[in-house]
């Protein structure tokens, strides 16, 4: 084409479009800067002078950190000078979603400086630590057991990586416990995880990665994980959620018995903000968490009531340990100030971050990162007889929605419609004559009276139901016989994704993140949580 | 339909139908027990049903026709007879104007409708093959066409990243002709258009059963696409009609000015312009759901691709039944996000890679328009003109909007500070006022918190000074620190090997650890040299220079992935090396196989072959020129003469 002036507006464009410069920050000491960046965008950045940290982790002089998907804050405690520039626009971005950049530096939705921050608060805090970390030493006594609380979008995860990076950066070996099932810690959501850190987090991913077959730049990080599907600790009264924590507790308390390190550094503790909203149920499941860990240390985020209320239920108390006696280990319930940074993630942030969460699961984080040290991991596609596999799915109800009961086609007029039509023989038992009055108690309450003798576990059996489509199935540790308990409380081993269901042939297809023969063990149907992931698979 | 003994019934009906929104077992059911309760209306109850999807928004058609999918398994007939005759119309309806997702459950939903009900006696389907199978070939024609579309699309691409578009602002085919200015010149604010709402022109809804009447004579005929501009064409006329009817009956109201300003504008563009298919449909699928909400005689559009003649110009029948009322929804939510998504996404992908910029928006041509969003330095990819028009009418939600629907991530920010707290003066950062901490240690209270300790800070920086370049971990000054770092160092130059390395073959997450693992596990730092998890997991004794430290027994190696190396047979004994899949490793292995140099041998064959040689040079090997001809056993070579001639290997993998 040579229509005039064409050639000449096209660079002009570009030159609009992609070459923006990159802006300099500079930071006061104490001050951070504070940024946002889409998914499907990302930025670059790279500390000039100074010293700078990104929630405890310390950014490298000259090193390029590239960020998507991120809210997060830059701090410097002695100053520094930051170059702030738009990342590559990632075109794998799936949905094909258009990015949006913001009007901020390098693309960012939004970003600024912030001269007050709540940091001194916080690293007085490791250092508190560090002080009964000393003590434990020399003395056998356990090291600290933090626990984090704080309503939704307090910043109770960020202060989770700060304590835990400072921890790293001191030498210690601090065991994070993630009891949050809505964002996974080092994997999907859906799970409850404890891991030791004795390496940096990474910067550009969070808490880091999993293990690999092949070598990450930053040292992975082993979990622990435990299936939870769903989104809250209440669900089903607590009943599946506190005895998770009690086995995941001792699978912790066995860690630091035999490790030297952790034992020393002790725990830490980061919760679902639900559990510190003080709707009825939430105060006994802390005090479970607080018991099961033997919490020392309870740091209240942003929540006046929340520690009026647990100083009250715990300050000088002694600790749940069993040798608090021999220490006079005491617990103590502090309150930090909430950062003036945090943002309230609002609910399709957080579905999409969780969806990239269980994407980077399979197939790496270059999935949404354009980074240079993103990992491409390649998931390995196979077809499994469903009659062959021993799925469990939990027959519990959700707290705040009852969505269980939806209607599928597929499954339709053999029992969802039932109740109607013919007697069925539900699990439910029949009400005998004349006593009707009394066996009206729901199924849920019976489950709260015995709430470990009565799993709400039940075996999917064939046909596949379609439903399974697009969700994922937690393989756990136990063998294929092992019972409902069992099953519940086993670890597990990696998350399949069901890509297609077939049940006339009774095939699921499904995108497994190891190849070959998928584990013969015990499934876990994640039906309700975390959220379906559309068109993982092609 | 009035005094008819079902009227009640229908319109509490309808009010149940309403009232589903999600897709909720129990209303469902509810449903279909009235249903079944109620056969002799049956008719009515279907008619009922048919409406209500038609009107429902998108995301709630799913559950509506859920509710058909439970009436005709529970009860059968008459409702089988009576909704299946709409049933094409009903389903391809519904089926365009929903997403991806929703139209993998109606597939699903529609494979069970050509199978008997479960459990049943009846051997029949639940709908006679008929009705599905035209509904079945429908598809299977639009799904063709988009597999066609697509293949265009890519081919006209070729291999250009999809960012292309980004920068070609104005799609070309939506250039050269700017649609002239228009003589109403509704100046459009941003309101919403709220006619929907407007009790006037509720009145004047056309009788459903019209509608109705008409769809049922017109034979389902798949969607070819040479029709589809036909009846875009049709649709958008009817749309237009009604929009005119609406003005005519209220003309002051700017709603249903700027709405009709909106429908000439597109019909104009389309008439002058050569859309590509696919954005064809797009449009087409917008303009029939815009067409569900109209209250004005707009009949179902999408289906009437086969219509010889639309019946669009029939006035608008008074019924004496107060017609549904429309459901107060807002375009937002009519416009979902994926339909949206793949609006704007297909009408920006099949463009070429430099469009004509020079030429003016045609939109800012449009002298009564509002002026166009200012660009606010907003390097925002440009949109089609014709999403653009259909967003200044309101149509579509103002530009502001999308970010927060269309991409999960987008969180509009209303300032740049707007959560910052008020002031937290002790937590100020603290001026160099260095307090003396009694020799570190901070007791662990709310009050202790506040205080400053800048001197401990230092203990997590100036304390070490010593600095690794590439990830910024700190070490001492000392010596120790020293060695710690060229450990690290080595790390870090070992890893970054490896990664080169492994970037050659697909990784893959591993399996979890079980409990009893993870309580024996010990961290491996980044300054303890390789020996860390993945050294272990990866066991890379296929590396030249270490096989040594492999006993014969045990050794293995990755299956290469170079094909040459994988076809090469074992040069003592010739056999093909066998690829088993280890458990440990995760990977596919040849069992029992060593590399020496660029070679490949079984671990066996070259232990027997190097015993009787040099034996003490069997860690640096000498890759011999010659290859060690087979005289073993199975395979006897003529001529040979190495060493070892007598023995025989064991080839079995170990």
């Amino acid at each position: 084409m040579s229509l005039p002036g064409l050639e000449l507006a096209q660079p002009s464009e570009e030159r609009q479009h992609s070459a923006a410069p990159p802006s300099q920050i500079t930071l006061k000491p104490g001050s951070e800067w504070r940024f946002e960046v889409a998914f499907g965008h990302s930025i670059k950045v790279r500390l000039l002078t100074g010293t700078a940290e990104l929630f405890g982790t310390e950014l490298a002089e000259l090193q390029t950190y590239t960020f998507c998907g991120t809210k997060a804050a830059i701090y410097t405690w002695h100053g520094c000078e930051l170059e702030v520039s738009a990342g590559e626009t990632n075109t794998a971005t799936l949905d094909g979603v258009t990015p949006t950049a913001g009007h901020g530096a390098g693309g960012c939705q939004s970003e600024y400086v912030a001269e007050e921050t709540p940091m001194v608060e916080y690293a007085n805090a490791h250092f508190a630590l560090e002080t009964i970390r000393q003590e434990a030493h020399g003395s056998g006594k356990d090291g600290p057991r933090v626990l984090l609380l704080g309503p939704e979008d307090a910043g109770k995860t960020s202060l989770a990586k700060i304590l835990t990076a400072y921890a790293t950066k001191s030498g210690r070996q601090p065991i994070v416990v993630n009891l949050d099932p809505t964002e996974g810690m080092l994997s999907v959501p859906g799970t409850i995880t404890a891991t030791a850190f004795r390496t940096m987090l990474n910067i550009e991913e969070g808490w880091g990665s999993s293990p690999m077959s092949g070598p990450s730049p930053v040292p992975v990080k082993l979990p622990l994980v435990y299936g939870y599907p769903h989104p809250s600790p209440l669900d089903a009264n607590g009943s599946v959620y506190r005895p998770l924590v009690s086995r995941l507790a001792v699978s912790v308390t066995g860690r630091m018995a035999e490790d030297e390190d952790s034992r020393e550094t002790g725990i830490i503790v980061d919760t679902p903000g639900i559990l510190s909203s003080g709707k009825p149920g939430t105060t006994e499941l802390i005090n479970h968490i607080v018991t099961e860990f033997a919490i020392t240390t309870i740091i209240v985020l942003g929540s006046e009531r929340l520690y009026s209320n647990m100083v009250k239920q715990y300050d000088n108390k002694p600790s749940a340990s069993a040798s608090a006696d021999v220490f006079d280990e005491r617990v103590s319930v502090l309150k930090l100030s909430k950062s003036g940074g945090c943002v309230d993630r609002d609910p399709s942030y957080l579905k999409t971050a969780r969806e990239y969460q269980i994407k980077s699961y399979f197939f790496g984080t270059s999935i949404y990162s354009p980074s240079p040290f993103a990992v491409t991991l390649s998931p390995h596609t196979s077809q499994l007889d469903f009659a062959g596999l021993s799925v469990y799915n939990y027959t519990v109800t959700s707290e705040e929605d009852e969505d269980e009961d939806e209607y599928d086609p597929s499954q339709l007029g053999m029992d969802s419609f039932g109740e109607e039509t013919k007697p069925t023989e539900s699990d439910r038992p029949a009400p005998l004559p004349g006593i009707v009055g009394l066996s009206v108690n729901p199924p849920t309450s019976s489950a709260d009276n015995t709430p470990f003798s009565n799993v709400p576990l039940k075996k999917v059996l064939p046909p596949a139901p379609t439903a399974l489509t697009n969700t994922l199935l937690a393989i756990t540790h136990a063998p294929t016989t092992a019972t409902p308990a069992q099953v519940r409380d086993a670890s597990v081993i990696g998350f399949l994704y069901v890509a297609s269901v077939e049940p006339e042939k009774g095939k699921i297809h499904v995108l497994a993140p190891v190849g070959g023969r998928v584990p013969q063990r015990a499934m876990i149907w994640a039906k309700r949580w975390p959220d379906e992931v559309i068109g993982l698979v092609n | 339909m009035s005094g008819l003994p079902s009227d009640d019934l229908v319109e509490d009906y309808r009010v149940s139908l309403e009232d589903l929104t999600t897709n909720d077992r129990f209303q469902i059911n509810n449903l279909t027990v009235i249903a079944r309760e109620n056969t002799e209306h049956a008719m009515a109850i279907s008619r009922e049903l048919e409406n209500h999807i038609k009107k429902t928004p998108p995301q709630q058609k799913l559950p509506a026709l859920y509710v058909v999918d439970s009436i005709v398994k529970n009860v059968g007939t008459p409702y089988t007879l009576f909704l299946g005759r709409n049933m094409y119309q009903t389903f391809m309806n519904a089926y365009t104007l929903v997403d991806g997702p929703t139209r993998r459950k109606l597939d699903e939903m529609l494979k069970t409708w050509k199978e008997p009900v479960p459990g049943s006696l009846d051997t029949r389907p639940v709908f006679p093959p008929e009705v599905t199978r035209n509904i079945e070939s429908a598809l299977i024609k639009a799904r063709t066409a988009a597999l066609e579309r697509d293949r265009t699309v890519n081919r006209g691409r070729t291999g250009g990243t999809p960012t292309g578009w980004k920068n070609s602002p104005i799609p070309p085919q939506a250039m050269p002709h700017p649609p002239p200015q228009h003589p109403y010149g509704g100046r459009a604010s941003n309101t919403s258009v709220c006619s929907a709402r407007d009790p006037r022109l509720a009145l004047h809804a056309p009788s459903v059963l019209s509608n109705r009447e008409f769809m049922r004579q017109t034979p389902p005929q798949g969607n070819s696409p040479n029709m589809t501009l036909e009846s875009l064409h049709r649709d958008l006329n009817a749309l237009v009609e009604g929009a005119r009817a609406a003005f005519a009956r209220s003309p002051f109201d700017i709603s249903c000015q700027q709405r009709l300003q909106a429908l000439l504008d597109l019909q104009r563009i389309l008439q002058q312009q050569q859309l590509p298919p696919d954005q064809l449909r797009i449009v087409q699928d917008q303009v029939s759901s815009l067409a569900a909400t109209q209250p004005g005689p707009a009949p179902a559009p999408i289906a009437q691709n086969s219509v010889p003649s639309a019946p669009v110009a029939t006035p608008p029948v008074p019924v004496s039944t107060p017609p549904t009322q429309p459901t107060p929804q807002s375009f937002q939510s009519l416009f979902n996000p994926g339909t949206l998504a793949d609006l704007i996404k297909a009408t920006a992908n099949p463009q070429q890679p430099t469009p004509p910029p020079q030429i003016p928006n045609p939109l800012t041509q449009m002298p009564p328009m509002p002026p166009m969003p200012p660009a606010s330095g907003t390097p925002q990819p440009a949109e089609n003109p014709l999403i653009q028009a259909l967003r200044m009418h309101g149509l579509l939600p103002s530009a502001s909007a999308p970010p927060a629907m269309m991409s999960a991530g987008g969180t509009p920010r209303a300032g740049p500070l707007p959560f910052l707290m008020p002031g937290q003066p002790h937590s100020t950062p603290p001026a160099p006022t260095p307090q003396l901490a009694s020799a570190s240690t901070v007791p662990m209270n709310t009050a202790s918190m506040k205080i400053p300790r800048i001197a401990l800070v230092a203990s997590l920086y100036e304390a070490k000074p010593n600095r690794c370049g590439t990830c910024g971990l700190r070490f001492l000054a000392t010596a120790e620190g020293r060695e710690k770092k060229a450990r690290h160092l080595d790390w870090h130059f070992k890893t970054n090997q490896r990664m080169v390395d492994a970037s050659k073959r697909a990784q893959n997450r591993s399996w979890y650890v079980d409990e009893r693992d993870w309580i024996k596990s010990r961290e491996a730092g980044d300054d303890t040299g390789p020996t860390d998890t993945q050294a272990t997991i990866e066991g890379e004794t296929g590396v030249p220079g270490d096989p040594a430290k492999q006993g014969p027994p045990k050794a293995w190696i990755r299956a290469p992935n170079d094909a040459k190396l994988r076809n090469t047979p074992c040069p003592i004994c010739q056999e093909m090396f066998e690829s088993t899949w280890s458990e440990d490793v995760q990977d596919w292995i040849w069992q029992d196989a060593i590399q020496v140099a660029a070679r490949v041998y079984h671990a066996s064959c070259y232990a027997e072959v190097t015993r009787d040689g040099p034996a003490p040079r069997s860690s640096t090997p000498q890759a011999r020129t010659g290859t060690p001809d087979s005289v073993l056993g199975k395979r006897k070579a003529e001529g040979n003469d190495s060493p070892g001639n007598t023995t025989r290997v064991k080839m079995e993998p170990m």
